[in-house]
Parts: C-alpha cells; structure tokens; sequence
C-alpha cells in the first residue's frame, strides 16, 4: 500500500506515494535518481549513504523514506551549482581527499553539517566528526586535510 | 632530474575529481539497462555437501521470475581466473563452503527474487568438511576438490642451503601465523550482463577486463571479440574484483531469460562470497656466521586457498631483500572449505615478507646488531640477481631458460637511512631487550621492517595504447586500465602530455571497453606505472612524431630540430620560430588537401630478464599498555622507493592507504570463522573492524626518488606494495616494547595473554 509523502531534495519540491518500507536511501537512488548517496553496507555502519536531513547529518540507509515527510534533504548533487564547486568541495580536489571516491558523497555532507555548526574546527573535532565513516582507502590524513581547509575558505566568503 | 618536466611528477588532482566530489561518477552499482532484470543466489548454509535434489516449481511458478538456474544450467566443466585466484564449476553437484552458489533467480524486482529464493526446495547430503589447512593436507582429508588438496609445490632453489646451514654458527628457526584479512571494499559493485546472438555483455567493476573476457569466452566457448566487458569505476578493490564467479551466474540468467540481469550482492554477501586474503603459515629457518654473513635462507610457505581458490605460489619477491649465499623455497597451496581465497594487497610480499623480517629481525638480535644498520648491510642492491622471482620461474617454465633476471633499480638503503633518521631512531632505539621508555604499566617500543613488491613482471603481458591528437590540439588516450581510485588514468595521461607538450587538462582517457581498449594488462600488482606508461609513452611519442613530421615540412627543417611545449611546436633552435600546435593540425595539408589525422598506437612487452621492484621501509613507534593489553601507534613513518614518482599526491595517498590497510591486519581486522560450521560469523563492517580516522597518527609518508633505467622518466609501481611491511614493523615495535613476538592481529587479549595476565 503506497503512502504519499512531500518533501524537498536539493531546494526541489516532491511528493511521491511510496512503499512504506523503503529507506531514505533507496528513495533518492531508485525512486529519485540520484546516485550519489552511496549504499555501502545497508546498516548504517561505513557512513557512505551520509545525507543532510535538515542540515544534520544523517545514515540514510537507516532511515524510513516516510520519516522525510514535511523535511528538507541534501544530498550530494546539492552541493555544486553547476561547474561551481561548493568550497568543501573545492578543498577536497585541491588537497587530494579521495582516490577511488566512494566515501567522497558522505564525508563532504559530514563535514558540512560539522561546518554548518562550527566553522573553526579543531583537528580532533574534525576527526569526531567523520568517525562513523569508513574509507577503505585510507585518505584519512587528507579528508582531515581538505575539512580543515575548507572550513578556512569558507571563513574567508 | 625531476625539474625538466612539466607535467610528469607534478601534484595534479585526479582527472576525475569533479564527478568524484559531486556524486556524479557512476559506480558499478549506479548503472541500469533499460528491461533489466534483477538477481538474487541461494547459497548453501553448509560447508561441504551433495546436493541430492532442487525443487524449483514453487519458485518458478512465482508470477514475475524470469529465469531460475541451478547447476543443470551451467556448463560441466570449471572455469580458470588465469592468475590462479579461481578454478571450479560456477555451480556445482557439491557445495564447498558456506555461501556456494546453489541456484539462482532474475525476476522483475528484487523484491520478487528474494521471494522466489524461499520457495527454492533444496534437498542437501552433507559431507565431513575441513577447515584446517594442516589436517587438509594430510593424505586421508577431506577431499575439498576432486583433483586433491594440494596444489603442485613450487619449489626454487639457488646454491646449496644445506651446506649453508651446516657452515652457520647459528640457525634461527620460526614459525608464523597471520590474522584472516579480507578486502572489504566499500563499493559493494554490481554486474549487469546480457546475452543476445550477437555476444555477451558484460558491465561491472572490474581491476581485470581482459582477463575477464578471457575466463568469460573460454568458459562459454566464444571467440574474444563476441565477449565484451565494460568495466565501471570501482569504489576501491585492492584485489577483489577480478573474474567472480557471480559473473558466471549474471551471465547464465541472462542467457536463460533473454533479458538483460543486474546482480548486486550484499554487504553479507561480499564479506562472505567472493574472496579474501589467503591465510598463510609459514616456517622459515635463517643461517648465519657470528661474523654477520648470511649463510642459507628456507623457506616453507603454505597458502590457504579456500573452496575455489587454485594458487601454488603466494606472489612473492621477499628472497630479494636480503643478500644470503644459498636459498631453498617451498610454496604449497592447500584447499579448505572455507571461503575462496587468493590475491590481496601486498599478497606473498606482505604475508612471506612479514614472516622473513620477524627471521631476519630475530637473526640481527643474535648478533647483536642495531636493526636498522643490519638491513643496510645485507639489503638487495641495484644490479643483484634475483634468484626466485617469478620472471625467472616463468622463463624456465615456458622455455626452459636459465638467463638471470636482475634488479632493476634499489632505494633500500636510501629508504631505511632516512626513515631512521626521520623517526629519531638513534636516540629512541636503546639496544635489544631495552624498550624505548617505561612509564609505569606504559612501555614503548621502536621497530623497523623493509619490504619489496613487484612493478614489473613480463608474463603479466603485452601492454597496447592509443593516442589521438585532435585537429584542435585536444587529446585522447584509449587505454585498458581499470579506475580503483589510485589515479592511474590521471598519471597515464600526465605521461602523455609530457611527451606531447601540451597540458593534462587537454587529455581525455578513455578506458573500460573490451571493445574499444586495447589489450592492456590487468591493473594489478603495482605494474601499471612501470609498465602500462611503456606502451602509452610509445603511442604518446609515435603520435609526437607525426605531428613533428608534418610541422619540419612547414618550418623547413628537419623533424629533429623541433620540439613540442606548451602546446607549441618550436624550433629548437630558434625558439621565436613556432607554431600553435592546434594551427598546425588544423590547415590542410598540402598534398591531401585536408588536415592530417594524428594516431600515435603501440603495442609492448616488458624485458624478460629484468625485474623492476619497488622498496619500503617502515618504521613504528608504539606504546603497550600492560595493563589493557592495548596497542597504540605513536608514531608511524613510511619511506618508499618506487623510482620518479609521476604524481607525489597520488602516491602519498597510496601510502596512506597501504599503511591504513596493513596495520589494520596489524592491529584489528580478522574475519572469524566458526570453528564447527565454517561460516563467517562478522561479515559486516560493525563487527569486521576497519581503522577510521581516530584509530592511527597521520603516518609521515617519505619518497626516495631513485631513477629506474626500465621505467618510464624513471618511475616505477606503488599502489599495492604498500602494506608489504606493515605488520611486520609494527610485530618488531612490540617485540622492543614488551619482549614477546606476537603474530597480527595484536588484540589486547593476546597481548595480555603473551604477558602472562591472561
């Protein structure tokens, strides 16, 4: 039995009936299509389905899509205004912050919402925030880097 | 000679960096066919059984399945992964570990396929199993495979280690274990396949594209150019994504259906169905004089292969680390009904290589000698023949040849001097049995290992690249490597624009077609720098010479006195005298009327008597608490070799990673298997415990640039060497701390078991 709900995604209005056990996850991928938001392991431990639901960040895949009714997501493809980088974004490029990039979606939504809170980080504030991501790539020391940056562009604009 | 280039070893970003960080670079998962259908397996809870009977009426009556395969449906026959990592059946009459494949169903929706799986009536017999690689080699075990256990043992020897051992003063023997690693890449990846009249296609993440065309048309008897792979980024693979045999099963249901099949597994299903680091056991006996002289090094390794895994040698290159008169070394694969097993990074290097320096760390203990100074004495140098690499192996093999292969280029020594120096080795290494410091239950321990990897094997193939160079002076470099996230298409094309003189954003790389690429080597083992650059190089330079030929008739000059750079074609001589490299293109030629079309192309192999290696050497310095048993990382420096590095940013992050990855063997990471069962009991990433960005240091990442004569600008491989001396570094940091060698993972309840505590 489908179930209406409304919602933004990326400043755009949807309301979409929907089965009632379907995650957040799924509902951008497969009902939306943005494939950004990235489902790593489907229980909320690698952090990759990292979305923002009302500028907090939030496992996607942990998330019943009705749980969106009435509230405002941002995922990914949120961030960039056409070739215009978002300053988190422009500092992970700029300071080498991913290799293979799978990680990449979740931890730039991480650091915003870290960002969007406080915007003079310290290093270990940094690091809290993107605990709960796995990036098996192991960039850690640079996604610190690019965070850390970023939040200094960004005190600049 | 670094600073004549101006786009090889420069710190671009990757080329892709802008689909990375907005999400828009699709995965093997993000893609879709229009009519695709969906898959699910249903996978046998039992280690080893018959399969005595399938009952699919329920599950095919179910409205909305497509197609249901079982072991009747594939081909009787097994199919090869030609690096060993696979021989056996796609589905078969037995089932050989917890999670074989027993049958599987394409339906409308996932939903759906999930349903049929439960209405799949599967009548098991099941059949003693084993676990244990010591009981399944003895002569009355369990029969894993019909062909036996044991693969055929590889065996080199190079003088006399017997008498070696004889003349040595003393012998210092050991036996090592290693944790149970597995890749566990993030990306969970998917397969798409079709099957029309036409061919076979199929799209996946992929290190291997050509191998998996290969295994694909052998398997179903067709010519190559019928079998088409497109190979997806990947979201990290580290030796997991190969040829898989979910491959097999996406390939079969699609033939049955008539429809294209999206097989995407699940978190559970890639920890537990694909692969993992073959556990290894390795006894290794070293002989020495009391002078210092290394007299006879043995080596017994065995390999846990798993249900499927078919490898007879480990991958190794660790006998060319350490100079030792006379050597002996035994590699034997064993099968066990667990998990298929095979290649992981670092492979042989990382799991001999640990076992080899905990030998040689131990030998220098003997002696009394600073660690640090016994590797500089007795390290492998530029010019030393390899006594048992695998070029050497192959060349005897296939043409019964006997020509030594020799190292191409060393950093060793370079590597450990400035590590040590880097980490404070000579104020913090108090002497043998003396830890660092004490501070109460607190002790602190220094530690040092070194290891090789190779970036250059000739028998892994024939590299081939095309290079297009547009009317308007924009480029694109058709290629075969496979994107894993080590930035190997942004560094190919950083080669190309240095031999065309234009800049990297001008480059496009087009990569992942078997259709379109041309052959090129699996993107395994660090050799896509060393030896992938060959071929593009070549395509780059032959395309440069067109281009310089058609530009010598307009200057009036010969070819030779011109030169391309920044994107203008000058007289070398007279440098005011130039040309617009897209002016040039673009004007007709005077004898065709049109403008030239410029196509650089090559084809190469490697030289078979030399063998480029990288070189590491890691240093850890760590603190034990007696009291928890918990192992913390002060301080970790990483020093490498891999020749000219074609982009620093690139090869940190490499570092990084290799370093993420070693020490999380080292310190955490261990997939369990029930001893009863032989099921994974963690194959999730809650329980399976990678390290994040709280558990290490920022490692200090060092590059020693030591020009390699085979490499392309002198550079040679990184990505997978990286791990190699991991856990052996940090073994040798714990030995100094508290005393007691202890094989990785060092859980805090070994750690306390090894003090006595526990």
């Amino acid at each position: 039995m489908k179930k209406v709900i409304r919602f933004t995604v990326n400043g755009n209005p949807y309301e979409l009936g929907i089965s009632p056990n379907i995650t957040l996850a799924e509902l951008l991928r497969n009902e939306i299509g943005l494939k950004g938001t990235k489902v790593g392991c489907d229980m909320g431990a690698c952090g990759s389905c990292t979305v923002l639901l009302d500028n907090k960040a939030v496992k996607s895949c942990s998330i019943l899509a009705l749980q969106v009714e009435g509230r405002t997501v941002v995922t990914i493809e949120g961030l960039n205004k056409g070739d215009r980088l978002h300053p988190i974004q422009q500092s992970f490029v700029e300071n080498h912050g991913f290799q293979c990039g799978f990680c990449t979606p979740g931890m730039v939504l991480s650091a915003h919402a870290l960002l969007h809170e406080n915007l003079n980080p310290e290093e270990h504030q940094v690091r809290e925030a993107i605990e709960g991501h796995i990036c098996r790539c192991g960039t850690y020391p640079n996604i610190v880097k690019s965070i850390l940056h970023a939040a200094k562009l960004m005190r600049r604009e | 000679m670094k600073n004549e280039h101006s786009v090889f070893g420069k710190r671009f970003p990757q080329i892709d960096s802008f689909e990375k960080v907005t999400g828009r670079l699709n995965y093997g998962s993000d893609i879709s066919i229009p009519g695709m259908l969906h898959a699910k397996v249903l996978r046998s809870v039992y280690a080893h059984a018959e399969v005595v009977k399938i009952d699919l009426r329920k599950a095919e009556a179910l409205p909305g399945i497509a197609a249901v395969i079982t072991y009747e449906d594939c081909p009787a026959k097994d199919w090869f992964c030609p690096a060993f990592n696979w021989q056996g059946p796609v589905m078969g009459k037995i089932v050989r570990y917890v999670g074989d494949e027993v049958a599987a169903v394409a339906a409308i929706d996932e939903k759906t396929a999930e349903e049929a799986l439960d209405l799949i009536e599967v009548e098991y017999k099941p059949m003693q199993a084993v676990f244990d690689m010591l009981e399944a080699m003895k002569p009355d075990a369990v029969l894993v495979r019909p062909d036996g256990n044991r693969r055929h043992p590889s065996i080199f020897q190079s003088g006399d280690p017997e008498r070696g051992f004889k003349e040595s003063d003393f012998i210092i023997e050991l036996e090592t274990h290693l944790g149970q690693q597995q890749h566990a890449p993030l990306d969970r990846n998917a397969c798409i396949a079709n099957w029309t009249k036409e061919r076979v296609t199929l799209w996946t993440g992929t290190q291997s594209m050509f191998w998996c065309q290969r295994s694909v048309a052998d398997y179903f008897d067709l010519p190559l150019n019928k079998v088409r792979i497109v190979s997806t980024p990947l979201g990290g693979s580290f030796g997991f994504w190969w040829q898989n045999n979910y491959h097999f099963i996406a390939i079969l249901l699609a033939r049955k259906a008539g429809k294209p099949v999206r097989l995407e597994l699940t978190r559970e299903e890639v920890f537990s169905t694909v692969k993992r680091r073959e556990l290894p056991i390795s006894f290794i006996k070293v002989g020495a004089k009391n002078s210092g002289e290394l007299k006879s090094l043995s080596v017994k390794h065995l390999l846990d292969n798993g249900a499927y895994g078919n490898k007879f040698d480990p991958y190794q290159t660790v006998v060319d680390m350490y100079r030792v008169e006379n050597m002996y070394c035994e590699f034997l694969g064993v099968s066990t009904n667990l998990l298929t097993a095979g290649c992981m990074r670092g492979v042989g290097d990382f799991s001999l290589g640990y076992a080899v320096e905990i030998a040689f760390d131990m030998v220098s203990e003997k002696l009394g000698e600073d660690p640090v100074e016994f590797r500089l004495r007795n390290r492998f140098r530029t010019g030393d023949v390899l006594p048992a690499s695998q070029e050497y192996m192959f060349q005897k093999f296939f043409f019964n040849r006997d020509i030594p292969v020799k190292l191409t280029s060393s950093g060793l020594g370079e590597c450990l001097t400035k590590g040590a120096e880097t980490i404070g080795w000579k104020d913090k290494w108090k002497g043998w049995g003396k830890p660092v410091a004490i501070d109460g239950a607190k002790r602190r321990g220094i530690g040092v290992a070194m290891a090789t990897h190779i970036s250059g094997l000739a028998f892994f193939g024939f590299n081939g690249a095309v290079v297009k160079v547009n009317s308007d002076g924009s480029v694109h470099l058709i290629t075969g490597v496979a994107r894993i996230g080590q930035g190997v298409d942004t560094t190919q094309a950083q080669v190309v624009a240095e031999v065309l003189g234009v800049e990297l954003e001008d480059i496009i790389v087009i990569s992942g077609d078997s259709d379109i690429s041309p052959p090129t080597m699996a993107t395994v083992g660090s050799t896509s720098m060393h030896m992938v650059s060959r071929a593009t190089k070549t395509a780059a330079e032959n395309a440069k010479r067109q281009i310089l030929e058609i530009a010598a008739k307009k200057f009036e000059v010969v070819p030779e006195e011109l030169e391309i750079k920044n994107r203008k074609v000058f007289n070398k001589r007279k440098p005011e005298s130039f040309m617009m490299l897209k002016d040039l293109l673009s004007q007709p030629l005077q004898e065709h009327l049109c403008p030239p079309t410029i196509i650089g192309s090559s084809s190469e192999g490697f030289p078979y008597d030399k063998g480029g290696k990288m070189m590491m050497a890691h240093f850890a310095e760590i603190e034990v608490d007696t009291e928890t048993g918990k192992v913390t990382v002060l301080k970790y420096v990483a020093v490498h070799d891999s020749g000219m590095l074609a982009n620093p940013a690139v090869c940190e992050n490499q570092v990084f990673g290799g370093v993420f990855m070693g020490l999380g063997l080292g310190l955490s990471e261990n997939l369990h298997f029930d001893n009863e069962t032989g099921m994974i009991i963690n194959p999730n990433f809650v329980d399976y415990k990678v390290l994040k960005a709280l558990d290490l240091p920022d490692p200090v990442v060092l590059f020693e640039e030591v020009y390699d004569d085979s490499g392309v600008f002198g550079a040679k491989g990184i990505g997978e060497g990286t791990t190699c001396c991991c856990c052996a570094t940090l073994a040798n940091a714990l030995y100094n701390a508290i005393g007691v060698r202890i094989d990785p993972p060092l859980h805090p309840e070994k750690v306390l078991k090894a003090l006595k505590k526990l």
